[in-house]
């Protein structure tokens, strides 16, 4: 979950920078520009919503002319967002890493049991959204309504399929609210008190139902890219390169404070996690590093992703990638370099998990 | 009471991941690399250098590298270590070859010495890495003389060889230099003890307790030694 803007101290992003000559431009750039969206995002709703009440009003007087969303008004005057709603956004957007390419892959979360009735409020958001930017994919996880009672109470078993595992993950690791923050908030926090309750309150160390989870969800991307791909190379490159990247931070900022928490009571752990997971994927592991005496290493590890980061806001590269196939894609510079820079961020994640007074949590706690 | 992960901060030998081998010290089976291959990788199947420390030794090389297909061990990082003596090639023929080498060639560590003209080695772009030099040469010993070379070769990597930065500067500060200069070009380790010739021999317990802040400051990259483990 990030909150989507700082609030003037520095970030552990921003002081790891410190150990770099040149910082990390691209995460940098990337965070201040998914602030500008989200601001204007955020404006935009409120325009809507605005506009909602005044019968057939245009958007376009309300907001200067420049957000006209067609018959959006009319979907708020109708009540389209319930007050138990929030519109979140995920993947890059919580991860505060938005580039020109980016999807915006979002929810209609509501907070409570299933029920019917959110089609209008779904296609409201979607036509706020909609527009200029890539929308969610076509899987059907995204682009449409969940309920919170699905993502609290249905951990593990039939009914927690891949879709509501994924919504779940990402809900807890990189979600940030458009509308609804304090919806947003409730199903957030419902989520980490599951997790927390299942573990004991007399012990130390990780919450293991949330570490089972969070690991769960990692192995079952990599599965999934490998069954995406059984029948078809289509964008294998630039699925490829996610995954050694964009997905394994995510997975590393979800592992990695459950894991810091090995030596801290159940109270302090649930305060840890409150805290780190409030903050971009990012800051969590620039501040494990910190935290573990290893600037260098983690001034390397978040400097390859800045690399990435750069490469990815480049439509170029991102056409290459999404051209490549398994068979072509070492012959490309471009997905070479990916692949050394993917290289470089798990050999820092690798030694910050193995070689840090992190490492007998792990050996405890990460295999079995 | 310490922790006793702090049993890491003192023998970080004892807890890296990967170290692997360069066969420069395996002189026995020069010029068989699927001996030498097989060699490094029984030491670890993670990361391997392979070292064509003469120039006569690169043909053979890349024969092997370009002709083996399979069989040549899927290393994680793997390094090639390029002449730095015999040399008879012109640079450009010289990097030429070195760029022939195929794709599962992360690294392509070059003497600083034997470069003249940096232009030609752009030609191998993030795989060329620099290593650090021992004061049998007068140049690419410390970060002020390396500086000007990655001013010219902006995507160039840095191998640190920690006993030549030692010889150099026996207080390690000169090792230190070098990682607050170009931390963020570091891509592997050489890790081993200097005889009084300058040449690698097996890491001795002085050198790796002066090596230690060095290392703790390495953790997340290859190391690979250039002389057999201490018995």
């Amino acid at each position: 979950m990030s909150g989507g803007g700082g609030d003037g101290a520095a970030s552990a992003l921003e002081r790891l920078a410190a150990h770099r000559p040149d910082g990390f431009p691209h995460l940098i750039a990337a965070r201040e520009r998914t602030d500008d969206a989200l601001r204007a995002l955020r404006a935009r709703f409120a325009a809507a919503r605005a506009s909602g009440g005044a019968g057939d009003a245009g958007l376009g007087d309300v907001a200067g002319g420049e957000l006209a969303v067609g018959r959006l008004p009319y979907a708020w005057a109708a009540g389209a967002l319930p007050s138990d709603a929030a519109v979140v956004l995920l993947g890059s957007w919580g991860r505060r890493e938005l580039t020109a390419g980016s999807d915006d892959d979002w929810l209609l979360l509501v907070d409570g049991p299933p029920r019917d009735g959110l089609g209008v409020a779904v296609d409201a958001v979607r036509e706020v959204l909609g527009g200029e930017r890539a929308g969610p994919g076509p899987q059907g996880s995204f682009g449409t309504v969940a309920f919170g009672n699905d993502l609290v109470q249905h951990i593990g078993l039939e009914d927690d399929d891949n879709r509501n595992l994924t919504r779940r993950m990402l809900l807890m690791l990189e979600s940030v609210p458009v509308v609804g923050d304090e919806v947003h908030r409730a199903v957030w926090t419902q989520v980490l008190d599951r997790y927390m309750s299942d573990s004991r309150t007399d012990r130390r160390g990780p919450p293991r139902l949330f570490l089972n989870d969070v690991m769960r969800y990692w192995r079952t991307i990599a599965v999934d890219f490998a069954g995406k791909h059984r029948e078809t190379d289509e964008k294998w490159g630039l699925r490829n390169a996610k995954l050694r990247t964009s997905r394994k931070m995510l997975f590393a900022g979800g592992l990695v404070p459950i894991l810091r928490c090995h030596a801290l009571r159940h109270a302090d752990a649930a305060e840890l996690l409150a805290a780190q997971l409030a903050l971009p994927a990012t800051d969590r592991v620039a501040d494990a590093f910190l935290d573990a005496g290893q600037p260098d290493a983690g001034a390397r590890c978040l400097g390859a992703y800045d690399r990435w980061t750069g490469m990815l806001g480049d439509p170029a590269v991102r056409d290459e990638l999404s051209a490549l196939d398994r068979e072509t894609a070492m012959a490309s510079l471009t997905f070479r370099e990916v692949r050394r820079l993917a290289a470089e961020l798990q050999n820092g994640l690798l030694a910050l998990l193995f070689e840090t007074s992190l490492a007998p949590a792990v050996r405890e706690y990460a295999i079995f | 009471m310490m922790p006793l992960s702090a049993l890491n901060e003192t023998r970080p030998m004892l807890a890296h991941h990967p170290i692997g081998a360069s066969t420069g010290f395996l002189v026995e089976d020069r010029g068989d690399w699927p001996a030498l291959v097989d060699a490094a990788a029984a030491l670890s199947p993670f990361t391997a250098e392979l070292a064509a420390l003469s120039e006569l030794e690169l043909p053979g090389l890349l024969a092997y590298l370009l002709g083996a297909g399979d069989e040549v061990p899927a290393f994680r990082y793997l390094s090639v270590h390029a002449p730095s003596k015999d040399l008879k090639l012109s640079e450009p023929k010289l990097v030429d070859c070195l760029a022939r080498l195929p794709a599962s060639v992360d690294a392509i560590v070059v003497h600083p010495d034997i470069v003249d003209d940096p232009g030609e080695y752009r030609r191998l772009g993030a795989r060329l890495v620099l290593e650090n030099m021992d004061t049998r040469k007068n140049v690419g010993r410390t970060a002020d003389e390396l500086a000007p070379l990655f001013a010219e070769l902006p995507d160039a990597g840095l191998c640190l060889d920690v006993a030549h930065a030692r010889d150099v500067d026996p207080t390690m500060a000169g090792a230190h230099a070098l990682l607050d200069r170009f931390a963020g070009r570091l891509r592997h380790l050489h890790v081993s003890s200097l005889d009084a010739d300058g040449h690698h021999v097996p890491l001795t317990d002085a050198d790796e307790a002066a090596f230690g802040p060095v290392l703790k400051r390495c953790r997340d990259v290859p190391w690979l030694l250039e002389a057999p483990l201490p018995s």
